[in-house]
């Protein structure tokens, strides 16, 4: 008890480095963003086709298109105008997968979907991850560890869209259990098929990581120390071996977490989800630069987002690491 | 303790990830994120499958077959299509046809409303056809008023030289609309039934707050149609119709309403189509096989053309005739639709595709005699060979590489690994190099001339072969391969705005003289003509399919 005392007395105390820490970290956020924004306006500009090269247009049709959507003016203006629009809130309209309409009308309501399911499959990811990872550690070399491998293995190897697939055959057509088109009206039965699908290499990867973890910690001194002052059991696992293997398990998790995004581009295209990843590779095969500007500097900001919170919780809660930033002052 | 930091740090890090998946499990519930809540159920309601989400609800700004067919659920034109094709009065009670040919009186009935209980009248005609022309709104359909319908004035005021006030369309009142032509235009009534040409209410368009606006919920929208849209959101993934109790033809109209659901990967589709989510669906190739002797498969004309355009400007080989003629005898279109497009597409052998331009005099499809020019276009490996032989010794050299670029879709690449094959076995020292592109940069590159063979397609978009043989004339966007012959431009010309154009039935013949030229020519090299594979359940009935202007139309459908 004094000594968790002693702990938050510390963090008081060192309260305008953690500021100033988190200071930092959102201003590089805000930079590493608008240079994300640059970069893509760049590579939109070397995008083969353009979003009016249908076959019934001729020149003077592309032409008046063009002027009419500012895109006959050089790159930087293009992209003053787009970041001042931004600052305002308005996102350009699509050229062609719903023309005219406002970007910010047009993921609105989609954004939610893809994050929720995005969400679900993360807690399914990680929950199940974690459980895995922890039988497999705790049954080292039994039969129950390598089957938990293999499942691993397989999270891993195959890709979401396979998974989704053979669960809409099984669950969605053959069972019936879960719908296999979204439906808005059973959005979250409709998202558990989705969830799997997309959960599947999260959990395999933090179930392989959580599994070396736990070794790692098991086989460490302080657990032989504890073992050896008659702690066991639960207790042992629960307060002293898991403890420690989680923190380095939520530094796989961030990223993981980018991987649901680019793999709920198919998945989403399979179930018919209403959500941005399926928008987005629409917007790309059709050139739609607005869209597709739009929703990278949304997975960007969104994945900048998730480090920025794991960095600063971090840094809140394990001085070292502030510490080593600050350099020590 | 520091565990216990950890582990802390650790949960709020997951509750972070929560707190994004609740709000947007929050807001989905609110506003239903999507349209399925308001899911129209009912026996008489036909759940529809479209591969592609809806392009815009605005009739002068869409340009894809699915954003035509929502349209024309719910707003009527002048003219409607029959289950033929052939265009009827719909909002035009009748019309008259000057003797000139060049003025076109509509007399719209009176007991058509629009959703709002509004009158449809001349002037929505006028708004509508208005912004179709205006360079502001910039519709990609505009060449149907000036190049293809030849109204009055259109042409310079999509140039900007004139105001769109000056557009050759007029009400003498509310139920009148006089149109004038600058000449005689033989399909023209047949334009009226295209989604460009349809009416739009000029007060209830600037209520909505107009671009960008207009036609993008169901609030912002009228329909004047059988249906009325009940629920949509741009880009939906599924929306619902349902059946216009105030529609003037509404004793006809037999379902109580539409839901059309988005599915882009085919093997899903078939699923929801045998659950019985879905009653009528679209097939792949590859799932013909499994279903094609179920007595509720069938397939439709869906009107394209895939052919072979060759570089003839700027590739040497390419502009030699005879090995031109060698190509189009080496590739073998029956074997191309029975083994790998399997879909009941057509092997075709004619410029002009079959199933959507009929004569004028007889009715007869125009490209119904599909060995009309087997002298030029057949699968013949000895006449092959010979054109090949010739050309080598015409072109000094024996083996010619060319890289024949296609698109990015299972089909198209398929067909152009076969084409590929039969090119370099027919014709020992051709090579062929496949380059998959994505459509964008397909039409990047043709269209720059930066190719050399590309397979690429063509959709009509009015009911008359022109909309195919005008794509050959000198310097016209789609000549990819630049080919130039003066008498084939003059004989377009003749059929668009000279001599022929108040005589159908010349003007018949010598569109066929027009494609002969083709042919002898071997400007292209048509493939087959695409069609639409297709399951419908056995109690519905009535759908009408059309390989142009509106694919499908469910007026006179029937379910039960």
């Amino acid at each position: 008890m004094r000594r968790f005392q002693f702990s938050v007395f510390k963090i008081n105390e060192s309260g305008v480095s953690v500021k100033k820490y988190i200071l930092n970290r959102i201003l590089i956020s805000i930079a590493t963003l608008l240079a994300i924004l640059l970069v893509l306006f760049i590579l939109m500009q070397l995008m083969p086709g353009s979003p009016f090269n249908d076959e019934k247009l001729d020149d003077e049709q592309r032409a008046v298109l063009y002027e009419k959507y500012g895109l006959d003016d050089p790159v930087i203006v293009q992209f003053g105008r787009y970041v001042w629009n931004m600052i305002r809130g308005d996102l350009g309209v699509s050229y062609n997968i719903s023309r005219n309409t406002p970007i910010t009308q047009l993921i609105q309501n989609r954004l939610p979907i893809s994050l929720a399911i995005g969400g679900y499959a993360v807690l399914l990811g990680a929950v199940v991850g974690l459980i895995l990872g922890i039988i497999s550690a705790l049954m080292r070399g039994t039969f129950v560890d390598s089957l938990c491998t293999i499942i691993s293995v397989i999270g891993i190897a195959v890709p979401s869209y396979v998974f989704a697939l053979a669960l809409s055959y099984y669950f969605g057509f053959k069972l019936q259990w879960f719908p296999m088109l979204y439906d808005s009206s059973q959005a979250f039965n409709s998202s558990v098929m989705p969830a799997i699908s997309l959960g599947m290499f999260t959990m395999a990867s933090i179930a392989r990581f959580t599994r070396s973890e736990m070794l790692e910690v098991l086989d460490s001194e302080y657990i032989l120390l504890a073992e050896s002052k008659g702690i066991s059991g639960a207790s042992l696992i629960f307060r002293h071996a898991l403890r420690n293997t989680l923190i380095p398990i939520i530094t796989v998790l961030a990223p993981l977490i980018v991987d649901l995004m680019t793999g709920s581009l198919v998945v989403e295209k399979i179930f018919s989800i209403p959500g941005v990843g399926s928008l987005l590779v629409t917007a790309i095969q059709s050139n739609d630069y607005n869209v597709i500007i739009a929703l990278s500097f949304i997975y960007s900001a969104m994945y900048i987002g998730i480090m920025l919170v794991v960095d600063i919780l971090y840094g809140i809660i394990d001085p070292r690491i502030r510490l080593a930033k600050d350099g020590g002052k | 303790m520091k565990a216990m930091k950890r582990l802390l740090a650790a949960v709020l890090a997951v509750a972070m990830v929560f707190a994004f998946a609740a709000c947007g499990g929050g807001n989905n519930s609110n506003d239903g994120g999507t349209t399925s809540d308001n899911t129209t159920t009912g026996s008489k309601v036909l759940n529809v499958m479209i591969e592609i989400e809806v392009a815009t609800l605005d009739p002068q700004i869409a340009t894809d077959g699915t954003s035509f067919e929502v349209i024309a659920n719910f707003t009527d034109g002048l003219m409607q299509m029959d289950e033929n094709g052939v265009p009827v009065e719909a909002i035009a009670e009748s019309y008259e046809i000057s003797d000139d040919q060049m003025t076109y009186t509509f007399h719209l009935r009176e007991d058509a409303v629009w959703s709002n209980g509004t009158p449809v009248t001349a002037d929505d005609f006028i708004f509508g056809w208005q912004r179709a022309v205006d360079p502001a709104v910039a519709s990609e359909y505009s060449y149907l008023f000036s190049d293809i319908g030849q109204i009055k004035n259109a042409a310079e005021i999509i140039a900007g030289e004139k105001d769109v006030t000056e557009l050759g369309v007029s009400a003498p009142d509310d139920h009148t609309l006089v149109v004038e032509l600058n000449v005689p235009v033989s399909y023209f009534l047949s334009l009226m039934y295209f989604p460009t040409f349809y009416p739009v209410n000029r007060e209830f368009y600037e209520s909505t707050g107009g671009e960008g606006k207009y036609a993008t919920s169901a609030d912002t929208l009228l329909s004047n149609g059988a249906f009325v849209m009940e629920s949509y959101e741009p880009a939906a993934m599924n929306f619902s119709l349902v059946k216009n109790p105030d529609y003037y033809d509404a004793d006809k109209v037999q379902l109580e309403g539409l839901n059309y659901q988005v599915i882009k990967d085919s093997q899903q589709a078939l699923m929801s189509y045998q659950n019985g989510t879905l009653d009528v669906v679209k097939l792949s190739g590859d799932q013909v096989e499994q279903v094609q002797d179920d007595p509720e498969f069938s397939v439709h004309g869906a009107g394209y053309l895939w052919y072979l355009t060759m570089n003839v400007h700027d590739v040497p080989e390419l502009a030699n005739l005879n090995l031109r003629m060698a190509f189009t005898h080496a590739v073998d279109r029956e074997a191309i639709v029975k083994n790998v497009v399997k879909d009941g597409s057509l092997a075709t052998y004619t410029a002009v595709p079959p199933q959507f331009a009929t004569s004028p005099v007889d009715g007869s499809d125009f490209a119904a005699d599909q060995e009309m020019f087997s002298e030029y276009c057949s699968y013949d490996l000895e006449k092959a060979t010979e054109y090949f032989e010739a050309a080598k010794a015409e072109l000094g050299k024996d083996t010619f590489e060319f890289d024949l670029i296609c698109e990015d879709q299972t089909e198209t690449q398929r067909v152009a690994t076969v084409i590929k094959e039969q090119l370099e076995q027919a014709l020992p020292g051709v090579t062929m190099n496949i380059v998959v592109e994505t459509k964008k940069q397909r039409l990047d590159d043709i269209q720059s001339g930066n190719y050399e063979v590309c397979l690429t397609r063509w959709g009509p978009d009015y009911a008359d072969p022109m909309t195919y043989l005008g794509m050959w004339i000198t310097d016209n966007n789609n000549n990819y391969g630049r080919w130039s012959n003066a008498e084939y431009d003059q004989i377009i010309a003749d059929c668009t705005t000279g001599q022929y154009v108040s005589d159908a039935a010349a003007r018949w013949e010598a569109l066929y003289d027009a494609e002969e030229i083709i042919m002898r020519e071997a400007v292209i090299v048509p493939v087959y003509t695409k069609a639409d594979a297709c399951m419908i359940k056995s109690n519905v009935d009535g759908i009408e399919f059309h390989p142009i202007a509106l694919n499908r139309v469910y007026k006179n459908a029937t379910k039960g």
